[in-house]
């Protein structure tokens, strides 16, 4: 039944969703307080050996049950995303390194950084055993009983998918609504206007990019235990970038942000799911993992509408000194 | 900097003082942050609850102390070479390119496409083919990028990012269809890959004129790689291309006015760097390998940036660079053995050397700049001290990606 | 004008008092022992040449940059002002010259930004705050408009609005005029007697002494970081204060050199595009300066870029010595003949990373003489020249090996000039060839444009200083709005120039 397929592929996508909207709006808080932020994939992978390992220590060791083991493991594994973070906001911030070298540098570190994590909490270097703990997987209620099979698209989602789906709001309220947001992001946009009225632009840089680090870690933390069950060395498989992507794609705007990451997803999933379907099949499932990559070069080359960064991001700042 | 000496009758008594300032200065900082590592490193071994000095001379002489170690460390600098030259290329004409790991991903599959469809060529022109096939390859990848740099203003930080991606996926493909294996090899659960090369695409092995096992795999591309470190000093120092690369690379407003081509420049500057990445692959698939598989090295093109700042985007630097690298890396294999310390603490030392190297050059820079223009005079500098008001920022290729994600350059037109 | 009475008597209490600042950067002493005292409800000028220390002590009173040693007192109460947000507290504001706005914000997200008063914004609710302010002075403003829609004009009334907000008494104005129309000036002026009246103290720092002249009640000049006197409108004169700034009496005039005019070098006909040129016209002789004068903005950089090739023209045509040269390459023009001093000597004229030496061959590197056909440099070659272009031009450096950032400012336009002038170029374009410099360089400069002259060459000389003008030009042309507004020999009134560079009726030469 060919709805089946799809719907499990829309259930496929909806996991997606979670990580890289996730990973997303980690990416835009940075770059909207000016910190451009390429180490999203190293952030992540951080997220994936701490999260499986803190999934594991509070259900096991310290023998907490649903929901609280699984869930304070995606909080450490967003805890030590945040930690780690604070590497390239010292690095970018403090010491005015370019933002891509740094991130360059996070990505690199964090690839060594978890395999020596790995050995210390699990005993080998390359992954955990797989079968961790993660939270009950749920049924969206009236949605997942729609006819057709249609309904298998909202069965069986881990809780934190709707998490990840009702961010949106506050994020979006933090950003346009709040006085910190006002904040941040004119630090992102003008940092020498923020400091002129006596704003600390370090120090909301340092919270943008620390922010980044906890949503990247959590989201990290996700695709370790609560979709793969265990941490494997090279699980991320680039969806840091990919998050990327669909931040530079959505405008760093976090509502278009939660469509695209949706549709970057949807394309991930579909070689999964899909490979057989009428029109798919033609296409090798390589092809289709190229789509967002290619759909963000299209964008960021002019060629469909108009993407417009944070102008102060990438920047180094002078006037931003030490905390 | 400039080799020769003055021609011209001047005080080279102070030029030489600035210059070497420059050059103690970034050995110090070098230095400084080769300390810091070692020291940073050190407290994670006492964690351990080893001696540093033991471990650290166990990694040493686990790489320095055998001809066969040497030989290692040697074979693992080669790609880094190629790779971290560049990247070096793109920084001095103020650009950054991260997509050396897609140039070189790319450059494989066009280099694997040649040693097994031109297999009736002998060796002396089969190495050599296989080896255009992969500067093409790269070059052909590293031109998308540069194409939309100069035709769009795509930013190429961003669009080597997705290229990357989207080079992976073209590997996956190859190896899954037009190259893939025509005779499963033995074996039950083996990965997907590529036939296995002719004898004749390999590059001859080295290692044997100096008692070095047949397993390190060193080979001729060690000297093909230095060869390419001094053709891109030459390059960039004393050609016409170079000039104008580090014109556009520090100030493009003047270079334009000087009659230069930005574009152009950017775009050759873009290929040279493409085909450079193009070699990165050449130590696994001819030297090692012989064929292409689905568990090929990733990362080369990133360990690339980092051996790009510890040699200081020097084309001579870069060889000493990478060499430390190989010396660290291949270090690790002696922590296997009788030590406490996880070989990967040798991983992380190298992301603390670097993280150390960019913030202390960083830093050093600053301190230089600060210096030169307290000598440029009070009364040259009063003149400007508006650009002081803006306290000078850093210039050169660490900068070259400050803008990454604001291509102001199109959003002007 | 004279001043009103609403300016503070030498009886009222100082409001600030800045005592022996002294503020120093690498290898510069900005201030040297500044003393300063700001008055109750005055417009305090603040006048010195470029460097002179204006804006430094400023933003030493603004706590944008730590002071060494000295003391300030508001209120006569000794204070530490370390951050703006010190300075704000206390009342001082300051408008800098390169306007500090977030383009995307609106205006009052502008405003508020910082003083946002609650953690939850209540947008509408300051909007409103925001127009009761404007009106209070009587501004013109739309509160709910992103900044990137307005004019620069309404830009600066933002930054002014923005320091009110906090409730500002005292309030700094870092060469407002440079950036504004004739018109605009006349509103910000309009506007500064209000604060006036309602009591507000203005430091306003210029280096245009008519307009100092107009709008001060006091007026203090500083030279190389010192204070070298204070003075009222009423008591004292251009000349004077001119003499003040400099430290001797400005060579206003320099002997002009006889040449006999050749044929046409230059024409330009019809010059259009991007919709800064509307059609200029205009010729350049052998042995002749040209002067355009205007105020800056109306097309003077994309006159000169269009002709050395920077910029591709929209339409009109460029012909050097009856050939037509529109469109063509940098490169091209050059090879041409054409020369270029570019308005910004390091976004132009110089690859400040770069040595002496490579910077003296910029331009001409792909010359034979000093490349070869492998792309191969010539570096002994080239230094050869570099050594001579120093020598020639007395280019102060220890050596050609330095890069060229170690040079100061007027060196560095030493250097520029002379690897120009190097080639023997027909047609010379300078464009604001003495900004920023001293007046020994300017004097430098000026003599070595009125050698070119004597040597029969053609100069396109661009200024926005009209000093500059009338020291040298055989003939004055000014552009208002990318046109040609009006042509005048060199012993115009300056007054019936100033009506051509405000777009007035076009006239012909006598």
């Amino acid at each position: 039944m060919p709805f089946t397929d799809i719907a499990v592929a829309i259930q496929i996508s909806f996991t997606y969703f979670t990580i890289i909207y996730l990973t997303g709006l980690g990416g835009l808080f940075s770059e909207r307080s000016g910190i451009v932020n390429i180490g999203l994939e190293g952030l992540m992978i951080i997220g994936t050996v701490t999260g499986a390992f803190g999934a594991r220590y509070f259900t096991d060791t310290l023998e907490l049950g649903q929901p609280w083991g699984p869930l304070l493991g995606l909080l450490f594994g967003a805890l030590c995303g945040l930690l780690f973070a604070g590497v390239h906001a010292v690095a970018t911030v403090s010491f005015r390194v370019d933002h891509i070298v740094s991130g360059v540098v996070i990505n690199l570190v964090a690839l060594g950084l978890a395999r020596f994590l790995s050995q210390a909490f699990f005993g080998q270097s390359t992954q955990s055993d797989p079968g961790g703990p993660h939270l009950a997987s749920m049924n969206v209620p009236l949605l997942s009983s729609l006819p057709g099979g249609l309904g298998r698209a909202f069965s069986d989602l881990s809780p934190f998918v709707l998490v990840a789906a009702v961010m949106v709001l506050p994020v979006w309220y933090a950003l346009n609504r709040l006085r910190w947001g006002l904040r941040l992001r004119s630090c992102g946009e003008n940092p020498e206007a923020s400091r002129s009225l006596g704003i600390r632009v370090s120090l909301y840089r340092y919270q943008g990019v620390l922010i980044s680090g906890a949503f990247a870690g959590a989201s990290g933390a996700f695709l370790a235990s609560e979709v793969i069950g265990n941490w494997r060395e090279g699980q991320t498989l680039g969806l840091g970038f990919i998050s990327l992507a669909a931040l530079i794609i959505s405008n760093w705007n976090p509502i278009r942000l939660m469509f695209f990451a949706w549709l970057f997803g949807f394309a991930t999933a579909i070689p999964l799911r899909l490979n057989d379907a009428p029109v798919i099949n033609l296409l090798p499932p390589q092809f289709i993992r190229m789509i967002p990559y290619v759909v963000t070069i299209v964008a960021i080359a002019g060629f469909v509408g108009k993407v417009r960064p944070p102008a102060a991001a990438g920047k180094a700042y002078e006037g931003g000194g030490s905390l | 900097m400039a080799v020769e000496g003055t021609v011209a009758p001047v005080p080279a008594t102070r030029v030489r003082s600035d210059r070497l300032e420059r050059i103690v200065g970034q050995g110090l900082a070098l230095l400084l942050s080769m300390l810091i590592a070692l020291g940073l490193g050190s407290i994670l071994i006492v964690g351990f609850g080893e001696n540093p000095a033991e471990v650290y001379s166990k990694i040493f002489k686990g790489s320095l102390g055998t001809a066969d170690g040497l030989g290692y460390v040697f074979a693992i600098a080669t790609p880094l070479i190629f790779s971290a030259l560049a990247v070096a290329v793109c920084f001095k004409g103020g650009m950054f390119n991260i997509g050396v790991e897609g140039q070189y991903i790319v450059g494989m599959v066009t280099a694997a496409w040649a040693a097994l469809s031109l297999d009736f060529l002998p060796a002396v022109l089969l190495v050599p083919a296989i080896m255009i096939a992969a500067l093409l390859g790269g070059m052909a990848w590293a031109a998308i990028a540069g194409v939309l740099k100069v035709k769009t203003g795509a930013h190429e930080v961003v669009t080597t990012i997705m290229l990357n991606q989207i080079a992976i996926s073209l590997l996956a493909w190859a190896i899954n269809y037009p190259l893939k294996f025509k005779e499963a090899p033995p074996g039950q659960n083996v990965d997907l890959r590529t036939d296995l090369f002719p004898d004749e695409a390999f590059v001859g092995d080295i290692g044997q004129y100096f008692g070095v096992t047949p397993g390190a795999h060193l080979s001729w591309l060690l000297f093909v790689a230095i060869a390419a470190a001094i053709i891109v000093w030459f390059l960039l120092r004393r050609t016409r291309l170079g000039y104008e690369a580090r014109a556009v690379g520090s100030s493009p407003g003047t270079a334009r006015a000087g009659g230069i081509s930005i574009g152009g420049t950017q775009l050759r500057l873009f290929l040279i760097s493409g085909a450079l990445a193009g070699m990165v692959g050449m130590q696994q698939l001819i030297a090692d390998k012989g064929y292409l598989g689905a568990a090929y090295v990733t990362y080369l093109g990133f360990t690339g940036i980092a051996v790009a700042f510890l040699g200081q985007n020097n084309p001579i630097g870069i060889i000493f660079a990478a060499i430390l690298w190989g010396i660290l890396s291949r270090g690790e294999v002696a922590l296997q053995i009788g030590s406490e310390v996880p070989r990967e603490f040798v991983i992380i030392l190298q992301g603390i050397l670097i993280l150390s190297v960019v913030i202390t050059y960083q830093v050093a820079k600053r301190r230089l700049l600060a210096r030169q223009l307290q000598r440029a005079g009070a009364a040259g500098a009063l003149e400007d001290s508006a650009a002081l008001d803006e306290s000078p920022g850093p210039s050169g290729p660490e900068d070259a990606g400050a803008e990454a994600f604001a291509p102001s350059d199109r959003r002007e037109g | 004008m004279s001043s009103g009475d609403g300016a503070g008597g030498a009886s009222s209490p100082p409001l600030v008092v800045l005592e022996a600042i002294t503020k120093r950067f690498p290898g510069v002493l900005a201030n040297d022992a500044v003393d300063l005292e700001l008055r109750p409800g005055e417009v305090h000028a603040l006048i010195g040449e470029n460097g002179a220390g204006k804006s430094t002590l400023m933003r030493v009173l603004y706590g944008m940059y730590p002071a060494e040693e000295g003391r300030i007192f508001v209120r006569g109460e000794e204070v530490k002002i370390v951050s703006p947000r010190d300075a704000i507290a206390l009342g001082i504001g300051m408008v800098h010259q390169h306007f500090v706005l977030v383009d995307p914000f609106t205006v009052t997200e502008n405003i508020i930004l910082g003083d946002e008063q609650e953690a939850v914004l209540d947008m509408s609710a300051a909007e409103g705050r925001v127009a009761e302010l404007a009106d209070s002075y009587g501004f013109q403003i739309d509160p709910g408009r992103p900044v990137e829609e307005l004019s620069v004009g309404e830009e600066q009334r933002v930054e002014i609005l923005k320091a009110l907000y906090r409730g500002v008494e005292i309030l700094i104005l870092d060469e407002p005029t440079a950036v504004l129309t004739p018109g605009e000036t006349k509103d910000l002026f309009g506007n500064l007697r209000k604060l006036r009246e309602a009591g507000k103290s203005i430091v306003f720092i210029s280096h245009k002494l008519d307009e100092v002249l107009e709008i001060a009640d006091r007026i203090t000049v500083l030279r190389r970081g010192q204070v070298v006197g204070e003075t009222r409108p009423a008591e004292t004169s251009k000349p004077r204060l001119a003499e003040m700034m400099v430290g001797r009496p400005v060579l206003f005039r320099l002997e002009k050199p006889e040449h006999e005019v050749g044929g046409t070098v230059l024409r330009v006909t019809d010059l259009a595009g991007e919709g800064k040129l509307n059609g200029v016209s205009l010729e350049v002789r052998g042995g002749e300066i040209l002067g355009v004068a205007g105020v800056e903005g109306n097309g003077q950089r994309e006159l000169a870029e269009s002709l050395i090739g920077l910029r591709k023209p929209a339409s009109g045509t460029v012909a050097l010595d009856g050939k037509e040269i529109t469109g063509h390459s940098v490169e091209d023009v050059r090879n041409a003949g054409v020369a270029y001093i570019p308005e910004d000597r390091h976004e132009g004229g110089l690859v400040l990373d770069m040595t002496i030496w490579e910077n003296a061959v910029l331009g001409r590197h792909d010359d034979a003489e000093f490349s070869g056909g492998l792309g191969v440099l010539f570096i002994r070659k080239i230094k050869e020249l570099a050594q001579r272009l120093v020598e020639t031009f007395d280019v102060r450096t220890r050596s050609i090996e330095v890069t060229a950032s170690t040079l100061s400012g007027g060196n560095q336009q030493k250097l520029i000039l002379a690897r120009e002038l190097e080639t023997d170029p027909k047609l010379l374009i300078a464009a604001q060839p003495t900004r920023g410099l001293d007046v020994g360089a300017i004097e430098f400069v000026w003599k070595e444009i009125l050698e070119q002259k004597a040597a029969g060459r053609a100069v396109l000389l661009i200024s926005a200083e009209l000093d500059e003008i009338y020291a040298l030009s055989d003939r004055i042309v000014t552009l208002y709005e990318g046109r040609i507004t009006g042509e005048f020999p060199p012993d115009a009134a300056p007054e019936d120039v100033g009506v051509g560079m405000l777009g007035g009726a076009k006239r012909e030469v006598g």
